[in-house]
């Protein structure tokens, strides 16, 4: 479905030193330098995968998704996303992805968002009967009913964001590209937008690739991640693996009884609990001696969040992101 | 090209339901298009003491009364919307739409001629009853006329428009170069003063510009101040830059697509 291979984007960046002297001699010669955004990245993604795009700021994640979208030309490599070659923006080719970003909206602003549905439909050329029922399917997924008649600007971002999916989705693609779509959203919308993705995903079996700050993001609908670091891949595979190879221990979590347990190395928090970040060997011995302590306790073994290996597989950098 | 045919009467749909929304924006573009009222209360006062240039009070006060119809028709804002897109990468999500963004801006000025007619009328009434003498209707051949060289005007300013919209790929404020091309159209194209003010010697250059076909070409058909076959020959002048301009157009869309950085987001 997506084939990435040895892409690269490099800009040229026009460098401005402050003073008075520097901005009159800028006027006449300008001084750029080269930032290589993306290098050498090489990846494949198959019909119906769900992967996460993740990298600290700045490592080059937006860049590629604007390459495999067309939007953004490649300054070398190959790609190909459903067989089309993004940057030539074949018209084929636009009918079957969609980008969907969190902090830049397609709805047309001061009128309602059946506007824009109205407006999506002639630009993709659909077909009135598939539309309606495209859009009939949308609006009782993302319960837009209440929304339809109401200009866009007077929606709330969460209400915005459920327009923006039906938007971004009505022309039925087979390729979503979503970058930080629960940005700014609450807990409540975020947690929503993510059992919509899966679902549509497990209806329709589209391809999906986001990008997001938010682990939890990452962590309910992909199922794969791509690490990419300082415009390079640094790993690619399921979500386990990386959980093993950026964090190979686990943790295990009293509920109650955690300052006996602060001897056996455990950090014990304020309601009473106690917790242990250990490697996968150390695991059942150390099981064995809170049980031996605390034979009634109430224990479990979990990764540690996806958040935090992030942040171990990067140090304290720029922290996790994407 | 079926496709944007078929996609049109949703586009118009969509336009006019965002161009009533946009009210205070529309009143301010149409308010910048009162320089003719200016232009002609000036000249009627010149030509109040005799002929100018053989243009009676009653030509001049014509010319303007017209010149304020045509430019309401070919009033447009691309330079200035395209290039905040492009700055802002607002641009994006309409690139990733399987239709030129061009075509929805192109609908977006085409729906709003009759709006802007509708608020043109009143004055347009109020000046005739100020000189009932005005409403003098042009032979049926130029007012013939006047139609393809209403469309052509258009065209010629809907493609120079872009043309300037599309430098924003490459510099940050196409909008400075298109104010410094607007002094120059205004004055050459017969919007501030009929051409017929300017000197003989300066004609035929003026005539192988496409400023007159944008102007003054339909202006003065409609005013009856021109006949067919004198205004063909700049017509075909106008239709051979309008071909140039598209050429050059399409270049820099492709040229510009290359460079667009895609910004935000």
């Amino acid at each position: 479905m997506i084939e990435v291979d040895g892409l690269t984007k490099v800009y040229r960046v026009p460098v401005k030193k402050a003073g008075l002297r520097a901005s009159l001699a800028s006027l006449f010669a300008r001084e750029h330098t080269e930032v290589r955004a993306v290098d050498d990245v090489s990846f494949r993604i198959e019909p119906g995968e769900r992967v996460g795009f993740l990298g600290p700021n700045g490592a080059g994640k937006t860049t590629t998704l604007k390459m495999l979208t067309g939007l953004l030309h490649p300054t070398a490599g190959r790609i190909q996303v459903d067989g089309f070659v993004p940057q030539q923006r074949k018209p084929a080719f636009l009918q079957r992805i969609t980008l969907v970003m969190g902090q830049k909206q397609q709805l047309l602003w001061d009128v309602p968002a059946t506007e824009t549905f109205v407006l999506n439909r002639a630009l993709y050329d659909l077909d009135r009967t598939a539309w309606q029922q495209t859009l009939d399917e949308l609006i009782a997924l993302l319960d837009l009913t209440e929304l339809l008649d109401r200009p866009v600007r007077n929606l709330s971002l969460g209400q915005r964001m459920r327009c923006e999916l039906a938007a971004a989705l009505l022309h039925r693609p087979s390729v979503l590209f979503l970058d930080e779509p629960t940005i700014g959203l609450d807990v409540e919308a975020q947690v929503w937008l993510r059992r919509f993705v899966r679902t549509y995903n497990d209806r329709h079996g589209a391809t999906i690739m986001l990008t997001s700050h938010d682990m939890d993001d990452v962590a309910a609908i992909a199922d794969r991640i791509l690490l990419i670091d300082k415009g390079k891949v640094r790993f690619d595979g399921p979500i386990a693996e990386f959980r093993r190879t950026f964090s190979p221990g686990r943790r295990i979590r009293v509920t109650r009884g955690g300052d006996t347990l602060t001897e056996l190395g455990f950090s014990a928090d304020e309601h009473g609990g106690a917790t242990i970040d250990v490697p996968a060997e150390r695991v059942n011995p150390l099981l064995q001696a809170v049980l031996e302590r605390l034979p009634s306790a109430d224990v479990t073994v979990q990764d540690p969040p996806l958040e935090e290996v992030l942040t171990k597989a990067f140090g304290n950098r720029d922290g996790p992101g994407a | 090209m079926l496709h944007v045919l078929r996609a049109l009467p949703d586009m118009f749909r969509v336009s006019v339901a965002e161009t009533v929304a946009y009210r205070a924006e529309f009143v301010i573009w149409m308010l910048s298009a009162t320089l003719p009222l200016i232009m002609l209360a000036l000249w009627s006062s010149v030509a109040s003491e005799g002929p100018v240039a053989g243009l009676t009070q009653d030509d001049v006060a014509r010319y303007y009364a017209v010149t304020m119809v045509v430019r309401q028709f070919t009033s447009m804002w691309l330079v200035w919307s395209f290039g905040y897109e492009v700055r802002t990468g607002a641009l994006s999500s309409r690139l990733l739409k399987p239709m030129n963004p061009l075509w929805r801006s192109a609908v977006e000025f085409l729906t709003a001629i009759p709006l802007r007619g509708a608020v043109l009328l009143p004055v347009l009434a109020a000046v005739v009853w100020w000189r009932p003498s005005l409403l003098a209707w042009p032979e049926p051949g130029a007012l013939l006329l006047a139609v393809p060289a209403l469309v052509l005007a258009w065209l010629l300013h809907f493609v120079v428009q872009v043309c300037f919209a599309l430098l924003s790929f490459w510099i940050d404020r196409s909008e400075g170069l298109f104010m410094v091309y607007f002094a120059a159209f205004a004055f050459l194209s017969g919007y501030v003063a009929p051409l017929a003010l300017f000197p003989a010697w300066s004609r035929p250059l003026l005539d192988a510009l496409p400023f007159p076909a944008m102007h003054a070409v339909p202006t003065e058909l409609m005013a009856g101040m021109r006949t067919p076959a004198d205004a063909l020959p700049e017509l075909l002048v106008g239709t051979a830059w309008l071909l140039g301009l598209t050429g050059l157009a399409l270049w820099l869309w492709r040229a510009g697509l290359r460079r667009y950085g895609a910004f935000g987001g």
